[in-house]
């Protein structure tokens, strides 16, 4: 393929915010459209069995909110700490030319900081998941 | 000419979109997974290679309704399930079609007692009826590709767009018994005549012909030391408070006062020579349509007791004078007895004191009478029909009711099936979970009670024969084995040795059918997919040998009291010689897809233990048994219908784990294997029914030729055979474990009791034991490694 040079061949818009307000206009006008559709077109049943929700064919006992089990809640958090903890890593690692040993040195030093956090929750039995763990 | 006629315009416009909309419709029909009964084993075999379904565009199963837009009603619908099947229909995705598959579904089929809806169009409209019981698969892609067509000539369009006067999706009126549909079995016209048989039925027995037919007594058997041994210890012991019944037909059989029952029972288990641990059946006859009353008390009381030191039986007979008669529990020495004291409360209506939660198993909760009293209607079509409104009204009770939580914890409470791909059938499990531990576990059974044992009550000594396959549909003729043979022992008819081995044959052939659908099921419930789409290959070559032989595929009814109902026809030896060439080797294959499997593995290893004194407490048989390492399997211990002349061995595995199981069951298929070879290769010559024509249906040619044939085929086809008073007991080692008849004769062309000790039940009764501690996902595994089926939990 040949690069195009001539530059009076394509669109002579520059680009801007005009542009981009039609291309939200329309991308607003086909999500409208979609879900006019959708609503409009769609066989709507609201009978009581219809919202119900489906639990094996009998109606569900109690409420879908509940107070859940810590261990859902440990496996989020450790989650969370280590998934920030990445972007600082990353953070170095773009520029890790520039920030040299001293910056290695810091980097190293926080990654042998999260280690141990992790073995300790490991000891801990942070990780340790349902029944399984349980048995013999 | 269009702009004269505008609206001729619009409907040609219209007409283009509907054929548009029906064209895509068709051929993008996405059925849901719901299965009632046997008709979706057929169903899902459509599903299989050979039948490929997915060439009609519809070719996955959807989970849950809300992803579903066909529901095809594939068996029997029940009483009990009816209002979650109305539940499934309204939680469908618009618009949907509905498909009655086989029998039960249109009419109630076979099935017009007491328990079965006669016809699902009694609730929901119905597009498209599918003949057969069970339809074929290729009877299924019949019905499918009529509800294409059907399909064809809707107009969506219109409704789509709001207008008026479209149709889709299913429209037809449900039907109304009396005004637009007759629940008649005989069809309408006939509503003055009574049904053919009721007034033989219970309590009546007005004049029958029985009578006037003299039959030898039955069976007699002699004690052998052992026993009489224990005859006279407990005679001893106890006093009059147990009597030895002599003669019987088929074990040591006692009489014991209810006031002495438990001690009794106590001493069996934990001190007797040998010792009884296992209770084999609990059930209870209600003796108020007995034609010599004074003989009887008002309800007896029977327990089966099992010793596997010297593998034999004994039969305990209890008294009970009342109209609601007491006795007390013996959950207290057999756990099991649980289960099995709360179906005889709920059927019979025999209260238990000192049982911990003595409420119904089986019918729903709201259901009035006791269904196995003689005084409770047997025939769906005496009682009032089931409508739409009884389906809105009477619902499963809540989760909540079973779950007892413990320190005012909240659970989450689950319930797992009736309708789920998991529960492999219509049970109901009902979970407590704390994140995804199983805290609390209760089942809810009753969705698929057929009510076969009231159905014994009317359908004459032969007619039953079709109802046994169906007691467990996977394992076809291997049902009726354990029915004929308490028959046989009764009247003491002597089966010719080719019939012997055929039936041997037969069982064996539908063990490994049985077992590879198990194969299939258990690898797919643990996420191994593949399976499913082999193993279907082999189970198909068996079938097409069960049809070769007995033109059936599922329930062949073949088996007849005295033998068979045909010789082997001509070629078998070569389809099951085939079959036998390459069954090992694909075997193979398929065990090298699971067993080197890491994820298999770990889903199964050490997960669902039972301990061996738990499942011989609980009554657990069959490869489940052998799985904590008892090497106990009837075919050796106690053989019938000739086992002992065939060499196999009894696989066993120990840990109780759903690794176990699945051990044992591959094992066993190399063991069925060896046994169809062995009966293959030593076929014995002779004939495949007995020559005395007392009881039996005589050979057809003999019938033609013969006037005493002649009149021996008239009088056992019509009023069926007069099998002498008495009773009997015999079980075998079905695929799933020991599947027991209990059959109790007065004298009749048909049974005064049937009574059906089924593995299901008591292996389904532990899963509490096994899963109570264990990830809601261990759960599925559990489930498939126990291999159970509902037709022979709730019968």
């Amino acid at each position: 393929m040949q690069p195009i040079v001539s530059s009076g061949v394509l669109s002579p818009w520059e680009p801007g915010i005009f542009s981009l307000a039609i291309y939200v206009i329309l991308i607003l006008i086909f999500v409208a459209s979609q879900l006019f559709i959708a609503v409009w077109l769609g066989v709507r049943k609201r009978t009581v069995e219809k919202l119900r929700p489906y639990e094996s064919g009998i109606i569900p006992t109690g409420a879908a909110r509940l107070r859940y089990p810590v261990p859902f809640y440990l496996v989020a958090i450790f989650f969370l700490i280590f998934d920030v903890e990445g972007a600082f890593i990353f953070a170095w690692a773009i520029a890790y030319g520039e920030l040299g040993w001293s910056g290695w040195m810091q980097i190293s030093f926080f990654i042998v900081l999260l280690l141990l956090g992790l073995s300790y929750i490991w000891r801990k039995g942070g990780f340790d998941w349902g029944p399984t763990t349980q048995k013999d | 000419m269009g702009a004269d006629n505008p609206k001729g315009l619009t409907d040609r416009l219209l007409g283009g979109t509907d054929a548009l909309i029906n064209w895509s419709r068709k051929y993008s029909l996405w059925p849901m997974f719901f299965g009632l009964s046997c008709c979706f084993v057929e169903e899902a075999t459509a599903l299989t290679a050979r039948y490929d379904m997915a060439r009609f565009g519809a070719e996955v199963l959807r989970p849950s309704p809300r992803q579903a837009d066909l529901l095809i009603i594939s068996g029997t619908v029940f009483k009990k399930i009816a209002p979650v099947v109305l539940r499934l229909y309204e939680q469908m995705a618009e618009p949907k079609w509905v498909i009655s598959m086989g029998s039960c579904s249109n009419c109630g089929g076979m099935y017009d007692v007491y328990s079965v809806v006669q016809g699902i169009d009694q609730i929901l409209p119905v597009d498209v009826y599918i003949p057969g019981c069970p339809p074929r698969p290729e009877a299924v892609l019949q019905g499918l590709v009529m509800l294409q067509k059907k399909i064809e000539t809707e107009s969506p369009t219109r409704s789509i767009f709001h207008f008026e006067g479209g149709t889709q999706g299913s429209v037809k009126p449900i039907l109304v018994d009396g005004q637009t549909k007759s629940r008649d079995p005989r069809g309408p016209g006939m509503e003055g005549t009574a049904i053919r048989g009721t007034s033989v039925v219970a309590p009546e027995f007005l004049d029958s012909r029985s009578d006037l037919m003299w039959t030898p007594p039955p069976r007699q058997i002699e004690l052998n030391p052992s026993d009489q041994n224990l005859a006279q210890v407990l005679s001893a012991r106890f006093g009059d408070a147990v009597q030895t019944t002599s003669p019987t037909s088929d074990m040591l059989t006692f009489q014991v006062a209810e006031s002495r029952l438990k001690d009794v029972l106590h001493y069996l288990k934990t001190e007797a020579t040998p010792k009884y641990q296992r209770l084999d059946d609990l059930t209870a006859i209600d003796e108020s349509a007995r034609r010599q009353p004074d003989n009887f008390p008002d309800y007896t009381m029977v327990y089966h007791l099992l010793s596997f030191d010297s593998a034999s039986r004994v039969r305990l007979k209890v008294p009970l004078h009342h109209q609601d008669p007491t006795t007390s529990s013996i959950t207290d020495i057999w756990p099991s007895a649980n289960w099995y004291e709360r179906e005889v409360f709920d059927l019979m209506g025999i209260h238990f004191e000192g049982h911990p939660n003595l409420r119904r198993i089986i019918m729903p909760p709201d259901w009035e009478g006791h269904p196995l009293r003689k005084s409770h209607p047997g025939r769906a079509t005496e009682m009032a029909p089931y409508t739409r409104k009884e389906a809105e009204k009477l619902q499963p009770l809540d989760g909540g009711v079973y779950v007892k939580s413990a320190h005012g914890e909240q659970p989450l409470i689950l319930n797992i099936g009736p309708h789920h791909v998991g529960t492999h059938g219509l049970l109901r499990y009902i979970a407590a979970l704390n994140g995804e531990k199983i805290t609390g576990l209760e089942l809810e059974i009753g969705y698929h009670h057929r009510a076969v044992d009231k159905i014994g009550e009317r359908q004459t000594w032969h007619q039953f024969i079709p109802y046994l396959a169906r007691v467990d549909y996977l394992a076809g003729a291997a049902n009726d084995l354990p029915y004929l043979l308490a028959v046989e022992n009764l009247a003491g008819i002597k089966v010719p040795e080719r019939a012997q081995v055929i039936r041997v044959m037969l069982s064996e052939l539908f063990r490994l059918s049985n077992h590879l659908v198990w194969f299939a099921t258990y690898a797919h419930d643990v996420g191994a997919m593949t399976p499913n789409f082999y193993t279907f290959r082999e189970r198909e070559m068996i079938l097409d040998i069960v049809e070769l032989i007995t033109g059936g595929r599922l329930h062949p009814s073949w088996f007849r009291i005295g033998g068979l109902a045909a010789d082997l026809p001509e070629g078998w030896k070569q389809a099951v010689d085939e079959f036998i060439k390459i069954f090992p080797q694909r075997l193979q294959e398929y065990e090298n897809l699971l067993r080197k499997n890491p994820i298999f593995k770990a889903r199964t290893r050490g997960v669902g233990r039972i301990s061996l004194q738990d499942a011989m407490d609980w009554g657990v048989t069959g490869p489940n048994l052998r799985s904590c390492g008892l090497e106990w399997d009837l075919r050796k211990k106690m053989p019938y219908s000739g086992y002992e002349n065939f060499e196999f061995e009894v696989p066993t595995a120990t840990g109780g784990d759903c690794y176990a199981r699945y051990l044992v069951r591959v094992e066993e298929m190399r063991q069925s294997i060896r046994i169809i070879e062995q009966a293959a290769n030593n076929m014995p010559s002779g004939r495949y029914i007995t020559d005395d024509y007392r009881y039996v249906i005589p050979k057809r040619e003999d019938m033609l030729k013969d006037i005493e044939s002649l009149i021996h085929h008239f009088i056992n086809v019509t009023r069926g055979p007069r099998i002498p008073r008495g009773e009997a007991y015999a079980s075998c080692e079905i695929p799933r474990g020991e599947q027991g008849y209990y059959v109790v004769s007065d004298g009749l062309g048909y049974a005064y009791r049937v009574r059906i000790r089924a593995p299901g039940f008591a292996n389904v009764q532990v899963m509490p034991l096994m899963a109570v501690g264990e990830s809601i996902a261990d759960l599925i595994a559990i489930i498939g490694s126990v291999d159970y089926i509902l037709p022979d939990i709730d019968r």
